[in-house]
């Protein structure tokens, strides 16, 4: 791997921008996400910061089981943002419809508008859990790009 | 302070033409029907000379063989006045009150999105709470209406994603 | 000659944490209309809960919202209730009422830090979210969960408050009022918040009244009501509180209603834990609810929370109808943003504390007049404008302020 792709594999890892995106959730998760942010989680000592716009972002944490008006919306804003990009659907809603699976208005699951790489229960997702769930994620990145590192220098 | 049942008692002296039924379920609860006819004018009786000057909001109902508008409103001691008026089944239509109550505007647009019930005199705008492309007909808390009907061909249009 | 720009905001803004779209339309700097779209959260409960039991329906309604989730399942539950002529426990009354009140703690404690966020005022949100973790730990000890408590049963509660918890509360309760009575001085004596809050998205008594604002919103404009005086419920009767008024009708006003309603609460929770009355914690439900109708009121944190419940003899309902307190919020925004800056946007929009998933969604949309330009603006761009301006126009600058020393 070229030097300039390990410095930013080492950004994306170290210091993951992450956005959030409230899909007609029912506010539960959304305040427990903010919550992270907060003192007592603090999920900045991982070096996650809370970005406003998905071009600058690599993670899109989805909440809500995605109603028929935002679905489109949500497409657009996983298009804008640059690759690698992860998607963490927090919360049972967001996982597979939760309370709400069923009804008229809603698609019932972030998967069913755009690919999640990782999956957060709970109703609603606690802060420890959500953290726990970033930091999966990123060793999980971490790790494959371990991989095809490997196998890189396995082809040479 | 006078209680539901004197409040109930009074209104249907006043306006006994007006009054199709009228009863005090409890303290500060008070039933009322009207004759859809004479809807306005007893609502704005009710309002501006019995002191129920609050609009909580708007209930719509299917009836089955009829729909029913339910006005909520409250005094300021507390007491809420729950003002009902039927809707014929074929063309269901109430007059609107966004005159008096401003605010009376998203409750009237969702009796007629999601119920089909038309609301005379309500200005034009954009529709609540069903999303722009939701198929015409299609009234959602309507007894005869359920998932199934929706056309499929509205979610396949848009998706995005894993299809089911 | 002016001509108009149309900023569409939203519908995905960081800081409301909901979906809401707003289209501003501005003459220069001044706002000349706003148009308040919501909808995006619409779920279709109503709808949902015809087809499930009463039981199943609670469990549906408590989630409407995650910030008053006790509050609408309370509400609802009262109007099955109502309907099932069940009187439930005095016992049951007071946790009830208990638990409603820190819920409106932490949702207050939530909405300054909110509010604080979006005026650039980024250490009192760290400050009242620090606050408000007690509130959360208290709620997880009490129930079991930081959100959806779940505490209410059909005929009562489900769980009882120990001796033990109760000592906790107090304690709890204790810390906490030092530290609002400071939030309180910092609301009417830090020079910078008052010039930066005043005069903001003001809307007056009269205004107030035809656009049905509810809660700390239309107290803050002088309009006295509040359901747990004027239509009380579970234990609110037998307690004494104020309902806290402000005349400044404003934003100012409505900060400085909201923390005073915090220093009631701590009252209220006294009380309550003083004369709470031995007993069972709820009385059998019967599983078909006799026919009729009931409409439930419950105050919010964010006003006035109106439930009605129709049912058939069966057990499931056979309409149900909520209106979340921040629809009658929502339409008094437009008339507050009259002829104010676009600056002023954030704040007022953050000031009637929306829940939009109460509500289902807001749109604000911004056309500008004068320059004939249409514009996308996210909200994160919005409120960095919106710090910005005031900082060059007001010079008002909340790093410079000394650290918060608590």
């Amino acid at each position: 791997m070229k030097i300039i792709d390990k410095v930013i594999n080492w950004a994306r890892l170290k210091s993951p921008w992450v956005i959030h995106f409230n899909a007609g959730a029912c506010n539960g998760c959304d305040i427990e996400v903010v919550a992270a942010l907060t003192p007592t989680y603090d999920i900045e000592r991982f070096g996650s910061i809370l970005r406003g716009t998905p071009r600058h972002a690599d993670v899109l944490l989805c909440s809500g089981p995605v109603t028929r008006q935002l679905k489109d919306r949500l497409v657009r804003i996983y298009e804008q943002m640059p690759e690698p990009k992860f998607v963490i659907a927090i919360g049972a809603c967001a996982c597979s419809g939760g309370a709400i699976d069923g009804c008229y208005s809603v698609v019932s699951g972030v998967d069913r508008a755009v690919p999640v790489s990782m999956y957060i229960p709970g109703c609603p997702a606690s802060p420890d859990a959500i953290i726990d769930g970033v930091v999966k994620l990123l060793k999980s990145y971490e790790d494959s790009l371990k991989q095809a590192d490997e196998k890189n220098e396995n082809g040479k | 302070m006078k209680t539901a049942n004197e409040i109930a008692q009074k209104l249907k002296e006043t306006y006994s033409s007006y009054i199709l039924d009228i009863s005090a379920q409890r303290e500060r609860r008070v039933w009322v029907e009207v004759d859809p006819k004479y809807f306005r004018e007893s609502f704005e009786s009710f309002v501006l000379k019995e002191g129920f000057s609050i609009l909580s909001t708007i209930s719509g109902l299917d009836l089955k063989d009829k729909f029913q508008v339910i006005y909520h409103m409250s005094s300021e001691d507390g007491v809420v006045l729950s003002i009902k008026v039927n809707a014929e089944r074929e063309n269901p239509s109430v007059p609107t009150i966004t005159d008096l109550f401003p605010a009376a505007e998203l409750s009237e647009r969702e009796l007629e999105d999601l119920l089909g019930i038309n609301v005379t005199g309500l200005i034009q705008g954009r529709r609540y709470p069903l999303p722009d492309n939701w198929p015409k007909g299609q009234y959602p808390l309507r007894k005869d209406w359920n998932i199934s009907m929706l056309d499929k061909k509205t979610e396949k249009e848009t998706d995005g994603g894993k299809n089911e | 000659m002016s001509k108009k720009v149309v900023i569409p905001i939203g519908p995905q803004h960081p800081a409301l944490k909901e979906p809401a779209s707003f289209d501003v339309t501005l003459k220069g700097e001044r706002v000349a209309d706003i148009l308040v779209k919501v909808g995006y959260n619409h779920r279709g409960i109503e709808k949902a809960c015809e087809e499930r039991t009463f039981l199943q329906s609670v469990y549906l309604v408590e989630r409407v919202c995650g910030i008053c989730s006790h509050s609408h399942s309370t509400c609802f539950i009262q109007a099955i209730e109502e309907l099932a002529n069940l009187k439930i426990p005095p016992r049951a009354a007071y946790i009830r009422s208990l638990i409603g009140e820190l819920e409106r703690i932490h949702s207050h404690l939530l909405w300054l830090g909110v509010a604080a966020h979006e005026i650039g005022f980024d250490t009192l949100l760290m400050y009242s979210w620090r606050d408000r973790e007690i509130v959360m730990d208290l709620l997880a000890l009490l129930t079991g969960n930081r959100v959806n408590y779940a505490v209410n049963v059909i005929g009562g509660v489900r769980k009882d408050v120990s001796e033990e918890e109760k000592d906790q509360i107090l304690k709890a309760v204790d810390i906490l009022e030092e530290r609002t009575k400071y939030y309180v001085q910092v609301a009417t004596e830090e020079v910078t918040l008052i010039e930066r809050l005043s005069k903001v998205g003001y809307i007056s008594h009269e205004d107030a009244l035809k656009y049905g604002a509810v809660g700390p919103t239309g107290r803050a404009s002088g309009i006295k009501r509040d359901i747990r005086k004027d239509d009380p419920y579970a234990a609110y009767g037998e307690v004494d509180f104020e309902v806290i008024t402000d005349d400044h009708c404003d934003v100012y006003g409505r900060a400085v209603v909201r923390v005073k309603e915090l220093m009631q609460s701590y009252s209220i929770i006294r009380q309550l834990l003083k004369k709470l009355p031995q007993g069972p914690l709820s009385v059998v439900a019967p599983r078909l609810i006799p026919a009729g109708e009931a409409v439930s009121r419950y105050e919010a944190p964010r006003g006035e929370d109106i439930h009605f419940v129709k049912s058939n003899g069966t057990d499931k309902p056979e309409r149900v109808k909520l209106r979340a307190p921040t629809l009658a919020n929502v339409q008094s925004v437009a008339k507050m943003l009259e002829d104010g800056y676009l600056a002023d946007v954030p704040i007022v929009i953050a000031a009637i504390d929306p829940c939009f998933s109460c509500t289902d969604r807001m749109i604000v949309a911004v056309n500008n007049v004068s320059t004939a330009k249409e514009d996308r603006m996210d909200w994160k761009t919005l409120r960095e404008f919106s710090i910005d301006w005031y900082k060059k126009n007001r010079g008002v600058d909340f790093t410079k302020l000394k650290k918060l020393d608590k």
